[in-house]
């Protein structure tokens, strides 16, 4: 029997599987179609101070390998949040993570005392790193002096333990992640999304409205791979990796790099059962190498790389 | 989510397929307007499913159809799927066209494959003892298709195509102006699927002629069930709507075509 468990920030997951936020709605929707109970922890939609209501159509668009998205964090806002999705999301048997996002230090402060009072929030994951807004997001997570006061701030005020999301949209991940580690975050999950474009030839004219758009899926795997290998080197704090993980294979890869649980984000679209087969995989597979703990495989590659 | 086996792929008019599938829930559940979200492909490539609104349900047999026109690469790599290949498809999904009441006069407005799903409509306002008329429009000829199960299903059709190769030549929502011109009193509901400016046009309409419409909206998705926000449209009362959870079928009021 291979034990799945693995223990970040202070939370205990069956199962190193989760939900990227953004791709798995408030849950509600995709347990009409699963057991969401069964993922290692479900992390929500972001979260802002006030309702938000996204960028104009069009929000999606299908690259070669790969989806841009451009929606802008579109969100109820923390009352809504609070009012209309907790009430089902505090029935799950398993670690909720709630991802919150604001235009200011002060935004990200009161977000936070908002969702203070709800016992059974299993930690924060801080977004300091969308790219689809025009004020805060990816903007704080960009430079390592504004990322450290953003999760200083949440840090705070939290009584859950807090996640710093990154953004791969860096020249170097590590200084943001060490400053995050410094500022107290219990973990950092990476990457988010990469900035990108696509141009309709026919108008002649950028795809989206804001132009640039956020990409994921299998292209940018090896991109995050390689994330998550830095990052994992430059800190103490567990890390979470995600992006372009479509099968069990992708996410051995990420643990071997370093992650100490995966998020499963695009491939939910292309196959909402997708977190369930990769954790059914990810069994078989330590099972197959005589591994009794999947933690035991967390940043191998990086000890097996020196015998090169 | 669910497996199901094709029974028949075959080309229905230039570009334009129809695909049956052996979906019992889907033959049983679906309603005229709903979409099936296709996955084109076993890999992950191309990324996204593709939304197909159903165009007829048999019960009896258990089957259901789509029909789609070769666009892309999804519609392309679905073009090629043989009899007793297995799709994986999402669905019955979306809120579909609600039926008129009696003693209303049904209007489908169809412009190019956007007809699929009023075809659909058409065999159930058909079941329900109503009939009306059908407006469809194509590109040119060899595009045109669906008429015939209209007329099966006792509605009188006309149909116009741009270039003129094919009834008259202009857009059927110049036929469904001049009808409701000529008949002043008739007591309509307009049920409409299209490209967006033939749904614009539809909508201008009907709020001239004071008549309540229903469109049928297109937009690329991510999930399917609302869960992503991807597929967006701006909704009358501000904000945005999701095409996939609240529509593909909105009241026209209810959105803002652009």
């Amino acid at each position: 029997m291979v034990d799945l468990s693995v223990k970040i920030a202070g939370i205990c997951l069956k199962n190193p599987v989760m939900v990227a936020s953004g791709t798995f709605g408030f849950a509600r929707e995709y347990s009409r179609m699963f057991d969401v109970n069964e993922l290692g922890a479900v992390v929500t939609k972001g979260i802002t101070l006030l309702p938000k209501e996204g960028n104009p159509p069009p929000r999606l668009f299908e690259t070669t390998a790969g989806l841009l998205n451009s929606v802008g964090l579109e969100n109820p806002g923390v009352e809504g949040f609070i009012r209309d999705e907790w009430p089902y999301l505090k029935t799950l048997q398993v670690p909720v993570i709630v991802n919150i996002a604001g235009e200011t230090v002060e935004e990200y402060r009161r977000i936070t005392q908002c969702l203070s009072p709800l016992e059974g929030i299993s930690a924060l994951e801080v977004n300091i790193s969308c790219p689809n807004v025009e004020k805060g997001g990816m903007a704080f997570g960009r430079h390592p002096d504004s990322a450290y006061e953003v999760v200083r701030a949440v840090k705070e005020q939290s009584p859950f333990p807090v996640i710093a999301k990154l953004s791969p949209n860096v020249s170097d991940i590590r200084e943001i992640a060490l400053a995050v580690e410094e500022a107290g975050a219990d973990a950092v999950s990476l990457i988010n999304t990469i900035l990108g474009m696509a141009v309709d030839v026919e108008k002649k004219r950028p795809v989206f409205k804001r132009v640039f758009a956020g990409l994921s899926g299998p292209a940018v795997k090896p991109i995050a791979l390689r994330m998550v290998y830095e990052v994992y080197e430059a800190v103490r704090i567990p890390v979470i990796g995600m992006g372009g993980i479509f099968s069990w294979r992708d996410a051995v890869e990420f643990i071997l790099a370093g992650a100490s649980a995966v998020a499963v984000g695009s491939a939910i679209f292309s196959d909402p059962v997708a977190p369930l087969k990769i954790i059914r995989g990810l069994e078989d597979y330590a099972a197959r190498n005589l591994q009794t703990r999947i933690s035991d495989l967390v940043g191998l590659a990086h000890r097996n790389a020196a015998e090169f | 989510m669910h497996q199901a086996e094709i029974i028949l792929n075959e080309k229905v008019a230039h570009s334009i397929y129809l695909l049956r599938l052996r979906a019992n829930k889907v033959a049983e559940g679906a309603n005229p307007g709903q979409f099936l979200h296709v996955k084109c492909t076993k890999g992950p490539h191309p990324l996204l499913r593709r939304p197909f609104s159903i165009a007829g349900a048999h019960r009896e047999e258990g089957t259901a159809d789509i029909i789609y026109r070769v666009v892309g690469e999804g519609t392309s790599i679905l073009s090629k799927k043989r009899p007793g290949e297995v799709l994986d498809i999402m669905g019955p999904l979306g809120r579909g066209f609600p039926l008129p009441l009696p003693g209303t006069l049904p209007l489908i407005v169809g412009g190019g494959v956007g007809v699929a799903p009023l075809l659909f409509l058409a065999k159930e306002l058909n079941k329900a003892g109503l009939v009306g008329r059908a407006f469809l429009g194509f590109s040119t000829a060899r595009e045109a298709f669906g008429k015939e199960i209209f007329e099966t299903c006792g509605f009188s059709v006309e149909l116009t195509t741009d270039d003129g190769t094919h009834g008259k030549r202009g857009f059927p929502t110049e036929l469904l102006e001049d009808y409701l011109k000529s008949e002043k009193k008739v007591k309509a509901i307009v049920y409409a699927c299209g490209p967006r400016m033939l749904l614009l046009k539809v909508k201008e309409i009907a709020v001239s002629f004071g008549i309540l419409a229903y469109l049928s909206l297109e937009e690329r998705m991510g999930c399917g069930i609302g869960a992503c926000f991807g597929c967006a449209v701006k909704s009358a009362k501000g904000g945005y709507k999701k095409v996939c959870w609240d529509g593909p079928v909105f009241e026209a009021g209810e959105v803002e075509i652009w």
